[in-house]
C-alpha cells in the first residue's frame, strides 16, 4: 500500500505521449517512423521491467497505488495499482509491442504514421485496463482500446478486414455495454466505483448483494469478459479478426487482448461476486472444456493456417478459464502463468505465420508444403514454437497446462480428464499442419525460391524462442510473484477455505496420508450454496 | 400597467436577440457584406446571452416568466447554439448565395423564442415562445428556395407543426378549464386525479413531443432535417429540442397530476423512440437522414431520464435531481456535438448539398484528415465512447435509470447503443477504410473553411472537455435542479 | 564422507549430450563430418565416462539411494514443488550404463552409416538430444521430471523418424508416433494427478515411502483401489511408449527412420522406458494386484500377437520391429508377474542383442545399397561375413539358446511367469509359444538374408562389407549379447544371480515367493530345457521352409491377415481418425461454427437491419399519412395515460376504481 512515484501513470501515458510526438513530427520518412516507434515501445518495456523490482514478492495487496480525484459526481477516481498478476500482464504487453513493431517492418507499407500511432494508443488502452483499480476507469480503458484495434484490423488488414473490424467492435461492445450497466448498478448499491473499497465492503459484510442481484451482476461482467476471452460459444469474432488483422494486430490480439477477458474474471468476477461465481462454476467449467476440445477439433480441419492458430487460442484460453473456475490454488496460479505463456507462444506463432504471409501473401496451407527445404531456419523456429504451444515439457506451454490440470484434478477429476484430451488434440492439429506446410516435396514452384529468415526476423524469433525456453525452465520466477495475488483472489472468492481442506499447505508438500476425497468436497462446494 | 425594470431585465436577452434581428432586416438593403452581417448577428447573440448577467432572479410580468438558474442554463445553451450556428452558416450562405440578413434574423427570432420557452412560467407564454421559434423554423427550413426538397420540407414542417401546435393549444385550454389557471405554479398544486387535467397535460405532451421528435410524433423529422439547409438542421437538432425539453421538465417535474401512469407513458415512449430512431438510421444512406434518425434516438435516451424523473419525483434520495442533471447535461452535450457534426457536413456537402451520401465520404480520412477526425470524434460521442461528452451523457442517464430501478429500460438503452454503434461506425469505416469510388469530383470541397473550422474546433474542444472533466457542468446542472425545486 | 565430483554434479551426465546437440544443431550446418563427429561422439563419450565414474562413486558410497535437488522447476506456492531433482540407485545404474554405453556404440556406428546422408549435423544433433532426454528420464527423481524425459524422447523419436522429411511416409510415421504416444501420455498425466491427489507429492521417495506403508490400495475409487487406477493410468502411458497393445501401432511405422535410430530408440532404449517406469513404480504396482495382472496379460498377449505378425513380414526391419514389440511384451510379462529383476535383466540383454540385430540389418541394407526386402536378398553370408556372424549371434541370443544372453533373461521371465498366480501356467504357455515363433521368424530372417541363392541382380547391387566404424560396434555388441547373460547364471549352473543381487535393494531378493530353493532349481532346469527345445523347434521349422530357398508366400487367408497386421491400422483409421476428422470438418466447423453460432450472430444483425427497413417504410413522405401517425400516436398516449380508467370501464365489477 505504498503510494510511491508515478510509475504506473508513466506506463500508461508514455505511449500516448509517444503517439502525440509521432503525430506532430513532420518527418514522413518511413524508416524514421519505424525506428522512433520501436524506440518508444522499447523504452516503455524497460519502464515496465522496473515493476519487477518495485512490486514486492509475496505482497498480496496492490502496490504503487496512485489515487487522484477525477470526477466529483459520480465519484470517479483515477486509481491505479498493480499486483503480481497485473504486473506480468503489463510486462507482457510492453514486451509484445516492440515485437509487433518489428514484425510489421516489412508487412506494412502505407499510412505508416497512423499505423504506429494506433499501435501506441492500443498499448495505452491495454496497459490502462491492467492497472486500473477503479471500475469506471477500467471501463474507460476497456472501451478506448477498441478503436485502435478496430482501425488496425480495418485499415491494414486483409480482404474481409472491414467485416472483421466491425464484427470485432460490435461483439465486444455488446458485452461491455452490459458490463457498464452492471458497473453502474454496483455503484448504485455501493456509492463508489473504487474496486478495493467495494471489496472491503463485501468482506466486512457491509455490502451484501441479494443472490439474484449478484448473479445478474456476475453475468453482466462475465459475459463481457467471456466474449473477450473468447469462451465458447462467444468466440466467432476471433477467427475473422485474426485472419484479417495484420501480423502486429494478431500478435497483440492473441498475446494480450484475450488475456483482458481472463484478467477481468480474476480481478472482478471472482472477488466481487464470489457466490455467484461458485454457482456458475459448473457451467463455466463445462463451457471451458467444450471450448478446449471444440477449438482443437475445429483447428484440426482449418485449411487456413492463421485460422488454425486462432482456433488453437480458443482451445488454450479454455484451459485458463478452467483453471480460474476450479477455485484451486495450483490451478489459479497455473491459469495466470498460462496467460503469459500463451501470450508468448501464440504471439510467436502469429509472428511466424506473418513471416510466411510476407513471402507468399496467402494463409492457405495447401499453398505451402515442403518449406523446410528452402527455409530450414524458419522451419526450425516454427517447430520449436509449435512444440511449446502443444505443451512440451521444459517449454512454457507445459507448465501452465500442467498446473491447471493438476489443480483442477484435485477438485474435479472429471474436468481434468476431459480437458487433458486437449493435450492430445493440440499435438494433432499442430503437427499435422506443420507436416503439410514444411515437410514433403515442394508442391508450388513459387515456394522453391522463398528466402529464409532475414537477420531482423531471426532476432525476433530468437528472442521469442529463448523466452519460451526460459519460461519453461524457470517458471518459479513467475509463479513466485503471482502466488500471493492469486491466493488472495481465491480467498476473496471464499474458495480458499475449501481448498485448504484438501491440501495441507507446506513447501514442498509433505507426504501425508490422503485427505478426505476432495472430489466430494468440491462437488458439494460447487453445487451447493 | 408599466413593467418593472426588473421584468425588463428578466427578458433582456430576448429583447436583444429580437432587436438584433430587426436591425439586421433593416440593414439588409444597405449592408451587402456578409461577413459584417455575420459579425453583427454573432455580436447580437453574444450580447443577448451575456445580458443574462443582469437578469434578476425570480418571476416577472406577474408570474408570466421565471428567471432562475434553470432558464439561465437554457438561455446559455440556446445562445451558444445560435452563436455557433450563425458562425457556421457563414460559409454555407456564401456558397449557396442566400440572403444572409434575413437568415440570421430568423435564427435570432427563433433563439428568442426558445429563450421564452425556457423561462416560461405560464403556458400561454410558453405557447408564444413555441410559436416564435416554430414559425421562424418553418421559414428557415424552406430557405433554399431553389431547392424543391427544401420547400417541401418547409411545407411539411409547417403543416404538421401547426397540427401539433393545435394539440398543444387544446391542452392549454383544457388545463385552464379545469384549474382556472395556466400558471405552472398553480397547476403544481392542482388536484392530481382530475381526468380533464390529465387529458390537457396529455395533449400538451403530444404538442411538445412533436417538437422534440418523440416517436410516434417523430415522423416529420427525417424529411425536414434532410430538406432544410444543413446549418438550419444543426439548429433544429440542438436548439428547439433543448427548449422544448426544458418546458417538458418544468411541466412534468413540477405537476403532481403526473401519476405513475405518466411514468409508464415516458417509459413506453422512451423505448419506442429509441428503437424507431436507431432502427430507422440503420438503413439510411444520406448522412443527414442518418443523423436525423439518430437525433430521434437521442431524444429517446433523454426520455429514459425523464421516465426516471417522473418515477422518482417523490423520492428523497436525490434520484430525481440526478435524473434532472442527466437531462440537462445530455441536452448540452448533444447540442454541442450535433451542431459540430452538422456544421462539418454543411461544408462537406458541397454546393447544392450534392455530396451528402455516406459513400461520398469514402477516403475522407486521407483527403481531409482534420474534418474526418473531428467528425469521427462527434460520431464516437453520439455512440457514447469514453472521453467524449456523449459517454458521460449516457452514463448519467444510465445511473439515473438504474437508481430509479428502471433496470430493463437501461438494458433496452444498452441494446440501442449497440444498434447505434453500427451505423455510426459505418460512417467512420467509410471515411477511413473505403476508397472513394472513381475520381473525387472536382467541385467537392477540398477543406473546411475558416469559420467552419472555428466552430468545429470549439465543439471538438467542448466534446473532449465534457468527456474528461464533466464535473463542473454536471455540478451546475445539479444546482439548477435544486433552484428549480426550491421554487 | 568421501568427495563425489560427479555425483554432486550429476546433471553433467545429461548436460553433455545437450550441449553437443546444441552446438551441432546451431552451428554445425556447414561443418565437416569430422567436426560434427568430434562434438557428437565427444559429448556422448564423455557422458558415458561420467556415468561410469558416477557408478563407481555410487558403489564407493555404499549403494544407498543417492538423491539431489538441483533447482525448483515448477512451483505453485504453498502446495506444490517440482524440482529438477536427480537420483541414482541400482535400477538407474543399469539403465544409465545401457543408455550411455549402447548409445555411444550406436553413435560410432552412425558415423559410418550416415556418412553419405544429407543433414548429417542435424542427425547427430537429434541423436544427442535424444541422449539428453533419455538420461533425464532414467535419472529423474520425480514423476514430472521423468515425464520431461518421457516426452522429450518422444519428440526426438518424432524428429528422427521423420528425418527423411521429403518422404511423406516418413513424416506420417513421425506424426503417428508422437500422437499415439500422446494418447499414452494422457493416461500418464492423469496417473500423476491422481498420485498427487493421494500423496500430495510427485517425488518418488515420498510416494513410495507412503505407499509402502499405506492402505490406499484398498481405498475405493470407483470399484478399484486408488493405486490400481493410478497404476493402470501409468501403464497406459507405458503401452504408448513401449508399443504394447493397443498402442503398439506406431513402432513398425517408425522403421521409416534411419536404421541406427531404430536400433537406439526403437529397440535398445526409448521403447524400454515404459518397462522402466513400471519397474520404477513397482511398489505401487505390488500394492495393486489387479494392475499387475493387467500388465502381465497385456505383455503376454503382445509378446505373442506381435510375434505372429513378425512371422510373415518381408521387410527386414519390419521383422525386427515386431520382434521388438514382442520382446517388450516379455518384459511387461516379467513385471506383471512380479519378476521385475528379470524384466530389467531382459531389458538389458535385449538392448544388446536387439541393437546388434538392427545394426547388422543396417549393415545388410548398407551393403545392399538401401534394399530392405528380404525377398530381394539371399546368400549374403559369404559376402559380408562379419555382419553375418554378428547377426547370427544376435539371432541365437534372441532365440534363447544358451549360453547367449537371451536365454538367461527369457528363461528367468518364463520361470517367473510359471510360478505366478493367478493363471501363471497360461501366461507361461503363451510366452513359450511366443518363444517358438520368435526363434522361427528370426531364423527365417537369417536364412532368407544370408543363405540359399541370391535373389538380386549382382550387376546392379555391389554388395560390400561395411567400414570398420560400423563393424566394430557390431562386434562389441555381439560379445555383449554373448556374455551379457552371464550376470545372472541360473543357480543350477552353479552360477549366482549377480544381477538379482545387485537389484535386490530395489526389488527385494526373492522374486519368486513361496517356492523353496530346491524345488526351484529342478523346476528351473526343466523349464529352461523346455525353452531351449522351443527355440530348436522354431529353428528347425525355419530351416525346413527357408534354408533351401523359397518363393514369397502367396498372400491368402491367415498369411494375408498376418501380413496386413490384422488390419489394425485400417481399423483405427476407419473407427477413430476418419470419423473424428469428418465430424470436426463437416459438423463442428461447417455446421456448428459457421452455421449455427456465427449464423445466429449475423442473423441478428440482418434481422435488425430488416426491421430498420420496415421502419423506413413508414416514412412514406406523404404528409397526410404523417398526420395520421401523429393522431395514432396521440391515441396511444391517451391509452397509456387513461389505462386505469379504461380498465375499470371494461371491468365494471371493480368498485370505486380501487386498484
Amino acid at each position: 500500500m505504498v503510494a510511491s512515484g508515478h510509475l504506473l501513470s508513466v506506463l500508461i501515458f508514455f505511449p500516448a505521449v509517444g503517439a502525440l510526438a509521432l503525430l506532430l513530427l513532420k518527418n514522413d520518412d518511413e524508416l524514421f517512423i519505424r525506428r522512433i516507434t520501436f524506440l518508444i515501445s522499447l523504452v516503455e518495456f524497460l519502464f515496465s521491467l522496473a515493476l519487477l523490482w518495485t512490486v514486492p514478492i509475496g505482497a498480496a495487496g496492490y502496490s504503487l497505488e496512485e489515487f487522484h480525484k477525477w470526477i466529483a459526481a459520480p465519484p470517479i477516481n483515477y486509481h491505479l495499482g498493480v499486483d503480481g498478476i497485473s504486473m506480468f500482464l503489463v510486462i507482457l504487453t510492453t514486451f509484445l509491442m516492440p515485437i509487433s513493431v518489428l514484425a510489421s517492418w516489412k508487412g506494412v507499407h502505407f499510412r505508416l504514421k497512423e499505423f504506429h500511432v494506433m499501435l501506441l494508443l492500443l498499448e495505452v488502452g491495454v496497459v490502462g485496463v491492467f492497472l486500473s483499480l477503479d471500475l469506471f476507469l477500467f471501463f474507460v480503458f476497456w472501451e478506448i482500446m477498441l478503436i485502435p484495434m478496430a482501425f488496425l484490423i480495418g485499415i491494414w488488414g486483409h480482404d474481409r478486414r472491414i467485416y472483421a473490424a466491425v464484427k470485432f467492435v460490435l461483439y465486444t461492445m455488446a458485452g461491455s455495454i452490459l458490463m457498464l450497466v452492471g458497473i453502474v448498478w454496483l455503484y448504485n448499491s455501493t456509492g463508489t466505483f473504487d474496486l478495493p473499497t467495494i471489496q472491503h465492503l463485501l468482506q466486512t459484510g457491509v455490502l451484501v448483494l441479494p443472490a439474484r442481484t449478484e448473479m445478474l451482476l456476475f453475468l453482466a461482467f462475465f459475459v463481457a469478459f467471456a466474449i473477450k476471452v473468447p469462451l465458447f460459444p462467444l468466440h466467432t469474432w476471433l477467427p475473422d479478426a485474426h485472419v484479417e488483422a495484420p501480423t502486429a494486430g494478431s500478435i497483440i490480439l492473441a498475446g494480450v487482448l484475450l488475456k483482458m477477458g481472463t484478467y477481468g474474471m480474476i480481478r472482478f468476477c471472482l472477488p466481487l461476486f464470489p457466490d455467484a461465481s461458485h454457482k456458475a462454476a459448473p457451467y463455466v467449467g463445462v463451457l471451458a472444456i467444450v471450448g478446449i476440445i471444440y477449438g482443437a477439433l475445429v483447428a484440426l480441419v482449418q485449411p487456413n493456417l492463421k485460422k488454425l492458430v486462432a482456433y488453437s487460442s480458443v482451445s488454450h484460453l479454455g484451459f485458463v478459464v478452467l483453471g480460474i473456475f476450479a477455485f484451486q490454488n495450483i490451478a489459479m496460479q497455473g491459469a495466470v502463468y498460462q496467460m503469459l505463456a500463451h501470450g508468448i507462444s501464440t504471439g510467436a506463432l502469429f509472428l511466424l505465420v506473418g513471416m510466411l504471409y510476407d513471402r507468399r501473401h496467402t494463409f492457405e496451407i495447401s499453398e505451402y508444403g515442403g518449406l523446410a527445404t528452402p527455409m530450414p531456419r524458419l522451419a526450425a523456429f516454427f517447430l520449436f514454437i509449435s512444440l511449446a504451444s502443444m505443451g512440451l515439457p521444459m517449454l512454457n506451454g507445459f507448465v501452465g497446462e500442467f498446473l491447471i490440470l493438476l489443480g483442477t484434478y484435485q477438485v474435479n477429476w472429471k474436468w481434468a480428464a476431459w480437458a487433458a484430451t486437449g493435450v492430445i488434440l493440440s499435438a494433432c492439429y499442430l503437427l499435422w499442419a506443420y507436416q503439410r506446410v514444411f515437410f514433403g516435396d515442394i508442391t508450388h514452384a513459387k515456394n522453391r525460391e522463398l528466402p529464409d529468415t532475414s537477420a531482423r526476423e531471426r532476432w525476433l524469433l530468437v528472442t521469442m524462442a529463448v523466452l519460451t525456453l526460459w519460461m519453461g525452465v524457470q517458471s518459479p520466477f513467475f509463479t513466485r510473484r503471482i502466488a500471493a495475488a492469486s491466493h488472495k483472489v481465491l480467498e476473496q472468492s471464499n474458495g480458499y477455505q475449501m481448498h485448504e481442506a484438501l491440501v495441507p499447505g507446506a513447501t514442498p508438500a509433505l507426504p501425508g496420508m490422503p485427505a478426505a476425497n476432495p472430489a466430494e468436497l468440491s462437488t458439494e462446494r460447487l453445487a451447493g450454496r | 400597467m408599466i413593467p418593472q425594470i426588473g421584468d425588463i431585465l428578466r427578458v433582456l436577452p430576448e429583447i436583444i436577440w429580437c432587436g438584433t434581428g430587426v436591425l439586421l432586416m433593416l440593414l439588409q438593403p444597405f449592408l451587402k457584406n456578409r461577413q459584417a452581417l455575420t459579425l453583427l448577428a454573432m455580436t447580437g447573440v453574444a450580447m443577448g446571452t451575456l445580458s443574462t448577467f443582469f437578469g434578476a432572479w425570480g418571476s416577472g410580468f406577474s408570474g408570466l416568466i421565471q428567471f432562475d438558474m434553470f432558464s439561465l442554463f437554457f438561455h446559455w445553451l440556446v445562445g451558444l447554439v445560435g452563436f455557433l450556428v450563425i458562425l457556421g452558416s457563414d460559409t454555407y450562405l456564401g456558397r449557396e448565395n442566400l440572403e444572409a440578413a434575413e437568415f440570421y434574423a430568423l435564427i435570432l427570432f427563433a433563439t428568442a423564442g426558445m429563450g421564452v420557452l425556457a423561462s416560461a412560467q405560464e403556458l400561454l407564454t410558453a405557447f408564444i415562445g413555441l410559436e416564435m421559434s416554430s414559425i421562424s423554423s418553418y421559414v428557415l427550413a424552406g430557405y433554399r428556395r431553389d431547392s424543391i426538397k427544401s420547400s417541401e420540407s418547409a411545407m411539411k414542417y409547417f403543416l404538421l407543426g401547426s397540427f401539433a401546435t393545435a394539440f398543444f393549444l387544446y391542452g392549454i385550454a383544457m388545463v385552464y378549464g379545469v384549474t382556472g389557471s395556466t400558471n405552472l405554479a398553480t397547476l403544481a398544486t392542482a388536484d392530481s386525479h382530475s381526468t380533464m387535467l390529465r387529458l390537457g397535460l396529455t395533449l400538451i405532451l403530444v404538442g411538445l413531443g412533436f417538437k422534440v421528435a418523440i416517436a410516434p410524433f417523430q415522423i416529420w423529422t427525417p424529411d425536414v432535417y434532410e430538406g432544410a439547409p444543413t446549418p438550419v438542421t444543426a439548429l433544429f437538432s440542438a436548439g428547439p429540442k433543448a427548449a422544448a425539453f426544458a418546458l417538458l421538465l418544468r411541466i412534468f417535474a413540477g405537476i403532481d397530476a403526473a401519476t405513475t401512469y405518466w411514468f409508464w407513458a415516458f417509459w413506453i415512449l422512451a423505448a419506442l423512440t429509441m428503437f424507431v430512431g436507431n432502427l430507422g438510421a440503420l438503413v439510411q444512406t444520406n448522412i443527414k437522414r442518418v443523423l436525423a434518425y439518430s437525433s430521434i434516438a437521442h431524444a429517446g435516451y433523454i426520455l429514459v431520464a425523464l421516465a426516471a424523473v417522473t418515477f422518482t419525483k417523490s423520492d428523497v434520495d436525490g434520484g430525481a435531481s440526478r435524473a434532472y442533471a442527466a437531462v440537462l447535461f445530455y441536452l448540452l452535450s448533444y447540442a454541442l456535438v450535433s451542431v459540430g457534426a452538422f456544421t462539418i457536413i454543411s461544408d462537406l456537402g458541397g454546393r447544392g448539398e450534392r455530396y451528402l451520401n455516406v459513400d461520398d465520404f469514402a477516403g475522407l480520412g486521407t483527403r481531409q484528415p482534420f474534418a474526418a477526425a473531428a467528425l469521427s470524434l462527434f460520431l464516437f460521442s453520439f455512440l457514447g465512447l469514453p472521453i467524449t461528452a456523449g459517454f458521460f451523457g449516457k452514463l448519467y442517464i444510465f445511473t439515473a435509470a438504474i437508481q430509479s430501478k428502471l433496470i430493463w429500460l437501461a438494458v433496452l438503452m444498452a441494446i440501442n447503443s449497440i444498434i447505434g454503434a453500427y451505423y455510426y461506425l459505418r460512417i467512420v469505416v467509410v471515411m477511413y477504410m473505403h476508397d472513394h469510388k472513381g475520381p473525387v469530383p472536382a467541385d467537392a470541397p477540398a477543406g473546411l473553411s475558416i469559420t467552419t473550422a472555428v466552430v468545429v474546433a470549439v465543439t471538438v474542444l467542448a466534446t473532449v472537455y465534457l468527456g474528461l472533466a464533466p464535473s463542473h457542468v454536471i455540478g451546475l446542472a445539479l444546482t439548477q435542479h435544486l433552484m428549480l425545486s426550491a421554487r | 564422507m568421501p568427495l563425489h565430483p560427479i555425483l554432486d554434479y550429476l546433471w553433467i551426465i545429461p548436460l553433455l549430450p545437450l550441449v553437443g546437440s546444441a552446438i551441432n544443431g546451431l552451428l554445425g550446418s556447414n561443418w565437416s563430418h569430422k567436426t560434427v563427429n568430434t562434438v557428437a561422439l565427444g559429448s556422448t563419450g564423455l557422458s558415458f565416462l561420467c556415468a561410469l565414474e558416477a557408478v563407481r562413486e555410487f558403489f564407493v558410497s555404499g549403494q544407498i539411494l543417492f538423491r539431489k535437488e538441483f533447482f525448483d522447476w515448477i512451483v505453485a506456492y504453498n502446495d506444490l514443488r517440482i524440482g529438477f531433482d536427480l537420483q541414482l540407485d541400482q535400477l538407474t545404474v543399469v539403465m544409465l550404463l545401457v543408455v550411455t554405453g549402447v548409445g555411444f556404440l550406436i553413435h560410432i556406428y552412425s558415423t559410418g552409416y550416415m556418412a553419405h546422408e544429407g543433414g548429417y549435423y542435424r542427425f547427430f544433433s537429434y541423436l544427442n538430444l535424444f541422449m539428453f532426454f533419455m538420461l533425464i528420464l532414467v535419472l529423474a527423481a520425480n514423476y514430472v521430471l521423468l515425464f520431461v524425459g518421457w516426452e522429450g524422447v518422444g519428440l526426438c523419436s518424432y524428429l528422427l523418424i521423420g528425418f527423411y522429411f521429403l518422404k511423406k511416409s516418413a513424416s506420417d510415421a513421425g506424426n503417428k508416433a508422437f500422437i499415439v504416444n500422446r494418447i499414452g501420455d494422457f493416461g500418464f498425466m492423469l496417473g500423476m494427478f491422481l498420485l498427487f491427489r493421494t500423496f500430495h507429492s510427485l517425488d518418488f521417495q515420498t510416494i513410495f515411502a507412503a505407499a509402502a506403508k499405506s492402505s490406499v490400495a484398498v481405498e475405493p475409487l470407483g470399484s478399484f483401489g486408488i493405486l490400481t487406477v493410478a497404476c493402470l493410468l501409468l501403464f497406459m502411458g507405458a503401452t504408448g511408449k513401449s508399443a504394447q497393445i493397443p498402442l503398439y501401432v506406431w513402432l513398425p511405422d517408425a522403421m521409416e527412420g534411419p536404421t541406427p535410430v531404430s536400433a537406439l530408440i526403437h529397440a535398445a532404449t526409448m521403447v524400454t522406458a515404459g518397462v522402466y517406469v513400471v519397474a520404477r513404480s513397482h511398489i505401487l504396482f505390488t500394492h495393486a494386484p489387479t494392475a499387475m495382472y493387467t500388465v502381465a496379460v497385456i505383455g503376454c498377449a503382445t509378446a505373442f500377437f506381435a510375434a505372429t505378425i513378425g512371422l510373415v513380414q518381408s521387410d527386414i526391419k519390419k521383422v525386427l520391429a515386431y520382434s521388438t514389440v514382442s520382446q517388450l511384451g516379455y518384459m511387461f510379462l516379467a513385471c506383471g508377474v512380479g519378476a521385475f529383476g528379470a524384466g530389467i535383466f531382459h531389458l538389458m540383454t535385449h538392448a544388446f542383442f536387439k541393437a546388434l540385430l538392427f545394426l547388422s540389418a543396417g549393415s545388410v541394407i548398407h551393403a545392399m545399397g538401401g534394399e530392405q526386402d528380404m525377398w530381394k536378398m539371399g546368400g549374403l553370408a559369404s559376402k559380408i561375413t562379419i555382419t553375418f556372424y554378428c547377426m547370427l549371434a544376435g539371432t541365437i541370443a534372441i532365440a534363447g539358446f544358451p549360453p547367449f544372453a537371451g536365454f538367461f533373461s527369457k528363461d528367468a521371465i518364463l520361470f517367473g511367469a510359471y510360478n505366478s498366480e493367478p493363471g501363471g501356467k497360461t501366461l507361461y504357455a503363451v510366452g513359450l509359444l511366443a518363444a517358438v515363433l520368435t526363434s522361427f521368424y528370426m531364423f527365417r530372417l537369417i536364412f532368407l538374408t544370408f543363405f540359399s541363392q541370391m535373389r538380386y541382380d549382382p550387376r546392379k547391387v555391389h554388395v560390400h562389407e561395411s567400414p570398420a566404424n560400423m563393424t566394430v560396434p557390431l562386434i562389441i555388441l555381439a560379445l555383449l549379447s554373448l556374455v551379457g547373460g552371464w550376470l545372472a547364471l541360473p543357480s543350477f549352473w552353479g552360477g549366482k544371480d549377480y544381477f538379482a543381487d545387485f537389484l535386490a535393494p530395489i526389488f527385494g531378493m526373492d522374486e519368486v515367493a513361496g517356492v523353496d530353493r530346491a524345488a526351484a532349481h529342478s523346476l528351473e532346469l526343466i523349464l529352461s530345457g523346455v525353452a531351449v527345445a522351443a527355440g530348436v523347434i522354431g529353428l528347425l521349422v525355419a530351416w525346413k521352409m527357408y534354408a533351401k530357398g523359397a518363393k514369397q508366400g502367396t498372400s491368402t487367408g491367415l498369411h494375408k491377415l498376418l501380413y496386413h497386421k490384422y488390419y489394425v491400422d485400417e481399423l483405427y483409421q476407419a473407427a477413430i481418425v476418419g470419423p473424428l476428422v469428418w465430424l470436426s470438418r463437416n459438423i463442428l466447423w461447417k455446421v456448428v461454427d459457421v452455421g449455427v453460432i456465427d449464423g445466429t450472430v449475423n442473423g441478428i444483425a440482418h434481422g435488425t437491419t430488416a426491421v430498420g427497413d420496415t421502419v423506413r417504410q413508414t416514412q412514406s413522405g406523404n404528409t397526410r399519412s404523417y398526420a395520421v401517425w401523429v393522431v395514432i400516436g396521440a391515441i396511444v398516449v391517451f391509452g397509456i395515460i387513461f389505462w386505469p380508467i379504461l380498465r375499470n370501464a371494461f371491468t365494471p365489477t371493480v368498485i370505486g376504481g380501487v386498484r
